[in-house]
């Protein structure tokens, strides 16, 4: 076991260097994609194309070609094909996405098999080693990081808007089809790219549990991605460092770190703090003060106070027995004033 | 007071100018199934549109063929007295606004109110760009036009049923919509809550020109507040004032 010195002894040095690099870079990325991922319910897709890209590290390393290539467009097929079938609408995408899923390893199953000895390479694209990843491959995960980013940023709003209700963004006018493939295409290059650190098995923990973590704290969305892609690095350096110092496997540290961040945002967070008693106050409509769930409204100002009614999540409920009996001012009384 | 009467009178005497939407001879087809057959529909400048049927009688469909998202299988469809052959101009695409039912929503997605309103603003702005301090303006304007400024910095997830939907409205008002068209909204508010937002509607309509067309199930409500009601059962089976007395005739017709 190393010590905790000799871990800032070498930091300085290139392995390690490349290792935090790769950290930062495949943190902010993976938190970033993961918002929109968490947000618009597409998990599942997202497990089934990093199981693709392990059936196209396979057969990269069957042929003898740098697995990348071949991982990317198992990748973006996986996606791209996935995204077309749902929008045929011809069975729940969760059927869909599971025969893609099992599919897919099946392939991975087959090329391995085909090969004529057992290549360690097989291993680490399974559970992934951050401190093996070559140089060129870190200029290409920067290349595309950088790509990535650029996108997701451009299209923010859109992305955002489509998350919200994808049918209002279709009525006004958004190009939601484009926007649609062009997010499937950059999470599977997301995927893809994180894989060389923590593996196939794990890589997708790198895109949801960061997001998840920030969703747990925040109401806006500008907070919750500098959060997330702030977990997603802390994850990947605290990950680094304690793969070293111990000598475990980095797929195994990065994601537990990861999770871990993840439980404690669970429990502290604020918005089940506040619907932790199962009752919501809200503010009274009305007199915009809060009553919690009292029958009678004690408040000098509420409007509806002489009527027996309560103040919820749902504003002010009236019972509907005495509905008839009383009228509750109106606020827009136009008609009154236009007869006068 | 004059003024008022006086633009009253005007709504009331329709010229070929104030027709927002106009349908003509449209059927829609699913499969090999009518959904609407040989609708002719004329909307115009402040007429607030009720529209009812049973369930499957098209409604929905109906709204979705004015607004562009489905084809007509025969028939032709003018906006803005501009004929519509395939895609709605940007122009007047923007003139409706859009209010979906307001079906469960995640209490915890992180959008303000304030956020959801600029929503409205998005498909103006235009891919890339940013909102400018103009855009985010005319948001919180349309806020103070629903009555919910005063919630702008809450989570939307938080409002209830009715406040979302009076959310919604001001989103398609900070889009600078002339046409609202809400869908079903009844559905999920009880009878309280629609009556509010009905009243809402009523204020935008007489006070902002702003057209509605609404669909709902509750006859009562549609006929205290439209001025217009349209009963459908994949044909229009009645097409008037609310207090026509042919109306109960087609009512009953319709539902049974």
């Amino acid at each position: 076991m190393a010590s905790i010195l000799d871990f800032f002894a070498v930091i300085g040095e290139g392995f390690m260097l490349k290792a935090l690099a790769t950290a930062l870079v495949i943190g902010v990325l993976g938190g970033i994609i993961g918002v929109f991922v968490l947000l618009k319910g597409m998990v599942f897709l997202g497990e089934a194309i990093a199981h693709s890209a392990f059936a196209g590290a396979a057969l990269g390393i069957l042929l003898g070609i740098n697995p990348l290539i071949t991982i990317i467009v198992f990748g973006l097929f996986a996606a791209l094909g996935v995204g077309f079938v749902n929008e045929k609408k011809v069975m729940k995408d969760e059927v869909i996405i599971g025969i893609v899923f099992t599919s897919f390893m099946a392939l991975a199953i087959l090329f391995i098999g085909l090969m004529p000895f057992y290549s360690t390479n097989i291993t680490s694209i399974l559970f992934g080693n951050i401190f093996s990843v070559s140089n060129e491959n870190l200029i290409v995960l920067v290349f595309l990081a950088a790509s990535v980013l650029l996108v997701i940023f451009g299209l923010k709003k859109e992305l955002y808007f489509m998350t919200f209700n994808l049918e209002m963004a279709t009525i006004v006018g958004i190009p939601v089809r484009f926007i649609n493939y062009l997010f499937l295409g950059l999470m599977a290059i997301t995927i893809d790219i994180s894989l060389q650190a923590v593996g196939a098995i794990l890589v997708f923990a790198m895109i949801i549990t960061p997001a998840a973590a920030a969703y747990q704290w925040t109401f806006k969305l500008n907070k919750m991605l500098l959060l997330a892609s702030l977990f997603g690095v802390l994850s990947g350096v605290i990950g680094v460092f304690m793969s070293y110092i111990w000598n475990i496997p980095s797929g195994s540290t990065i994601v537990g770190v990861a999770t871990f961040i993840f439980l404690v945002s669970f429990i502290a967070s604020p918005k089940r703090r506040k619907s932790g008693s199962g009752h919501v106050v809200e503010d009274c409509e009305y007199c915009s003060k809060t009553i919690g769930g009292r029958q009678f409204c004690i408040e000098e100002n509420c409007v509806a106070k002489d009527i027996p009614h309560k103040h919820d999540e749902k504003g002010l409920i009236i019972y509907s027995s005495d509905m008839h009996l009383t009228k509750i001012p109106s606020r827009h009384k136009h008609d009154e004033e236009a007869e006068e | 007071m004059g003024e008022i009467e006086s633009s009253k009178e005007e709504s009331k005497k329709y010229s070929t100018k104030d027709i927002i939407v106009c349908l003509k001879d449209i059927s829609v087809v699913y499969g090999n199934m009518a959904a609407l057959y040989d609708i002719n529909l004329d909307v115009h400048t402040g007429d607030f549109i009720g529209i009812c049927g049973p369930n499957g009688s098209g409604k929905t469909t109906l709204m979705k063929t004015i607004i562009g998202t489905l084809k007509p299988y025969t028939g032709q469809i003018a906006l803005f007295g501009e004929d519509i052959k395939d895609n709605i101009s940007k122009d007047i695409r923007h003139k409706f606004g859009y209010v979906p039912q307001t079906t469960e929503f995640d209490r915890n997605f992180p959008a303000l109110v304030r956020d959801v309103a600029e929503m409205g603003r998005y498909a103006k702005v235009g891919v890339v760009k940013q909102l400018t301090k103009e855009d985010k303006q005319k948001a919180m304007e349309a806020l103070r036009l629903v009555d919910m400024e005063y919630a702008a910095e809450r989570p939307f997830g938080h409002l209830s049923g009715g406040q979302q939907q009076r959310v919604l409205i001001a989103q398609a008002l900070a889009a600078e919509a002339e046409v609202l068209l809400l869908d079903e909204f009844t559905s999920a508010l009880d009878f309280r809550m629609s009556e509010e937002v009905m009243e809402l509607l009523d204020y935008l309509s007489y006070s902002h020109k702003i057209t509605v067309v609404t669909v709902g199930h509750n006859l009562e409500l549609l006929r205290a507040y439209c001025n217009r009601i349209i009963c459908i059962n994949k044909i229009i089976a009645f097409d008037g004032e609310p207090n026509d007395p042919d109306l109960d005739e087609a009512i009953n017709k319709i539902f049974h």
